[in-house]
């Protein structure tokens, strides 16, 4: 199966040059929904969902490759050299921040800017580190996610159907909206919550901008500081939005702040 | 209060379930008494406090990853687990519905949660993901021992295979020795010894024979024929009784051949499967008593018959009298595999035909019914 299929990539906009939004845990390629509009006079746009999410072909997922977060950053490789993008921006939301950064690492050529949005490396606290959560409070995370997801799968899938005060959704998106097969998206959140890829920050080549949030419980201000001293030559702007979804809760100050880096 | 109507306020208040509400940036903007009785607060203790403040590390988590981009997209979220921390640090495990309300401008203006309490509902659903948990782990381990059962049983079967192929060539060679030592002038005793050991050989190789038919029948070769319809068949079965007649000469086989009719058979097969019928008469039957073998056909059918006297087997061994490496109660020195009568049934299943038993105090007799030409 191609990756585009298997990744359920979207292309849209036209331009010279190539960006590619890497959706985070928890949601699907949705969730650029209010920044891609304001790229796509510039930009080639690629749209994709991770294996699991949205609209992906969950029959692809292979608990051995997606144990770690590389298995996904491959898909991001193979997406971009199926569609042969070069020098492409990359944006990675959350956890797809580090995705993102694997797949520049591993394929140098097709990517030529980085942008990431609410990063960590890794979410539990170390020695020198603070990550944020301490051990304990991820194994508490992860049983309640894993219970959510039970009660998600069970319950609540036909409710977000059936249930729309923004008809101008339509009802493709509502019912697909967020949707994530639970066996897999449990593992993702054990894989991205037990993440350490601090090793691999000084590897990334490209220029880098980070986009950090206020108040954001899972990416605090010192990770993204730490994410900013160990990538060489990378800025980091900080956002008055609040919350680790600024691409939903306040797009035009993510775009501004995308515009003047790309 | 019992003796007015109830107010909004009140059920507000003091409804049966807890009410939030929250600003756009998800700061608490009011919180009814029962939520705040839940949580171990003031009312006006909550106001001003983040949502995220009063939520379980999980709860946190989820509303920052799913609940808010969900709200953002469509409005309201319902039936989500969110659990809530109480000031002393106790977790309430709840569940909830939130809508967004915009005003005219289309703006999101605030956001109201109602929350139930879901102690036991959490119970249930914990109970839930550990059931599917091990559900999973059982299955696995299920799959993985049928697995290595299949592989150990298929395994065994090569093993025999292969054992019995390579037991053949020098089983030849000795009863091959033994012919020509029969025509050596020999002492009387010398004679019957080498006689003994030639019926020995001859057994060993039908031994031989049956398991490998076993094996390859296990491999998914079953037994294949080579039929020839134009043959005579009778030839054969006198060839087999007079083998068995050498090796056992203190027994008696009464025979009745009236073969009219050309068989479409693999005469050979057909010969195995007599021998192993005879075979098990002569371990089984008094030995007193004559076996009794009468072969015929009628218009279609070919009907091989053998009887024995001796004791009745029992109902419970008739019933599993066909199945491989079943024994009857014998002296340890009779006994065989227990591949005899398999083999023999499925020689017959293979013609189309049927091999059945009876056994009565008087005697146990096996008929052996097969088509004369292929259906």
């Amino acid at each position: 199966m191609s990756a585009t299929t298997r990744n359920n990539v979207r292309i849209s906009g036209s331009g010279e040059r190539a960006m590619m939004f890497a959706h985070g845990y928890g949601c699907d390629q949705n969730m650029w929904r209010y920044v891609v509009p304001h790229f796509q006079d510039r930009f080639r746009i690629v749209l994709f969902d991770h294996v699991g999410a949205g609209g992906s072909d969950s029959a692809a997922y292979d608990a051995g490759k997606y144990g770690t977060l590389q298995g996904y950053a491959d898909d991001v490789v193979e997406i971009a050299e199926e569609l042969d993008l070069r020098d492409a921006v990359l944006v990675g939301h959350s956890v797809s921040a580090m995705i993102c950064a694997l797949g520049s690492i591993k394929a140098p050529g097709r990517v030529g800017k980085l942008v990431m949005v609410g990063p960590s490396p890794r979410y539990i606290d170390d020695a020198d580190y603070h990550g944020g959560f301490s051990r304990d409070q991820i194994e508490e995370l992860l049983d309640f996610l894993s219970m959510n997801y039970q009660a998600w799968a069970a319950a609540t899938a036909p409710a977000i159907m059936g249930n729309s005060d923004r008809p101008e959704l339509g009802i493709e998106l509502v019912e697909s909206f967020c949707r994530a097969d639970p066996d897999i998206a449990r593992e993702f959140a054990r894989v991205t919550f037990t993440s350490d890829n601090r090793a691999d920050l000084p590897k990334i080549s490209v220029p880098t901008l980070i986009l950090q949030c206020s108040e954001d419980i899972i990416a605090p201000v010192e990770v993204g500081e730490y994410v900013r001293d160990h990538i060489a030559g990378s800025q980091l702007v900080r956002l008055a939005a609040t919350g680790h979804c600024p691409n939903i809760s306040a797009p035009d100050e993510v775009v501004s702040a995308m515009r003047d880096f790309v | 209060m019992s003796d007015q109507a109830p107010s909004f306020e009140d059920l507000y208040e003091d409804a049966p379930c807890g009410h939030l509400i929250l600003s756009p940036d998800g700061r608490l903007t009011h919180a009814n008494r029962t939520v705040s009785r839940w949580l171990g607060y003031e009312p006006a203790d909550l106001v001003g406090k983040r949502l995220l403040d009063i939520l379980s590390i999980g709860g946190k988590v989820y509303w920052e990853t799913h609940v808010r981009p969900l709200l953002r997209m469509q409005g309201s979220v319902e039936g989500i687990a969110l659990d809530f921390v109480q000031r002393e640090g106790v977790v309430v495990p709840a569940f909830g519905s939130v809508t967004v309300i915009r005003n005219a401008d289309d703006v999101a203006v605030e956001m109201r949660l109602a929350i139930f309490k879901a102690v036991e509902r959490r119970q249930f659903e914990q109970g839930l993901v550990s059931a599917r948990k091990a559900e999973a782990e059982r299955g696995r381990l299920a799959d993985e021992s049928l697995r290595t059962e299949r592989q150990n049983a298929e395994l065994r079967e090569q093993f025999i295979a292969v054992l019995g192929h390579d037991l053949r060539n020098p089983l030849a060679a000795f009863a091959g020795g033994l012919r020509l030592l029969a025509r050596e002038n020999l002492s009387e005793r010398a004679g019957k010894l080498t006689s003994m050991m030639s019926g020995s050989a001859a057994r060993m190789s039908e031994l031989i024979d049956n398991v490998m038919d076993f094996a390859k029948g296990r491999l998914g070769g079953g037994i294949v024929l080579d039929r020839n319809a134009h043959a005579p068949l009778g030839p054969t079965l006198l060839q087999v009784v007079d083998e068995l007649r050498t090796t056992h000469p203190d027994r008696a086989i009464e025979v009745e051949l009236s073969i009219d009719e050309p068989v479409d058979c693999d005469r050979p097969r057909i010969g195995q499967l007599m021998s192993n019928l005879l075979g098990n008469a002569l371990t089984h039957g008094a030995p007193d008593l004559p076996i009794r073998l009468t072969a015929s056909t009628t218009t279609d059918i070919l009907e091989i018959a053998i009887s024995n006297g001796g004791s009745q087997i029992t109902p419970a061994a008739m019933e599993k009298l066909f199945q491989p490496f079943f024994r009857g109660d014998v002296r340890p020195s009779q006994q065989g595999l227990g591949l005899g009568l398999h083999i023999a049934s499925e020689i017959a299943k293979a013609h189309d035909g049927m091999l059945t038993a009876t056994s009565s105090p008087e005697d146990t007799r096996f008929v052996f019914t097969m088509p004369l030409v292929r259906g």
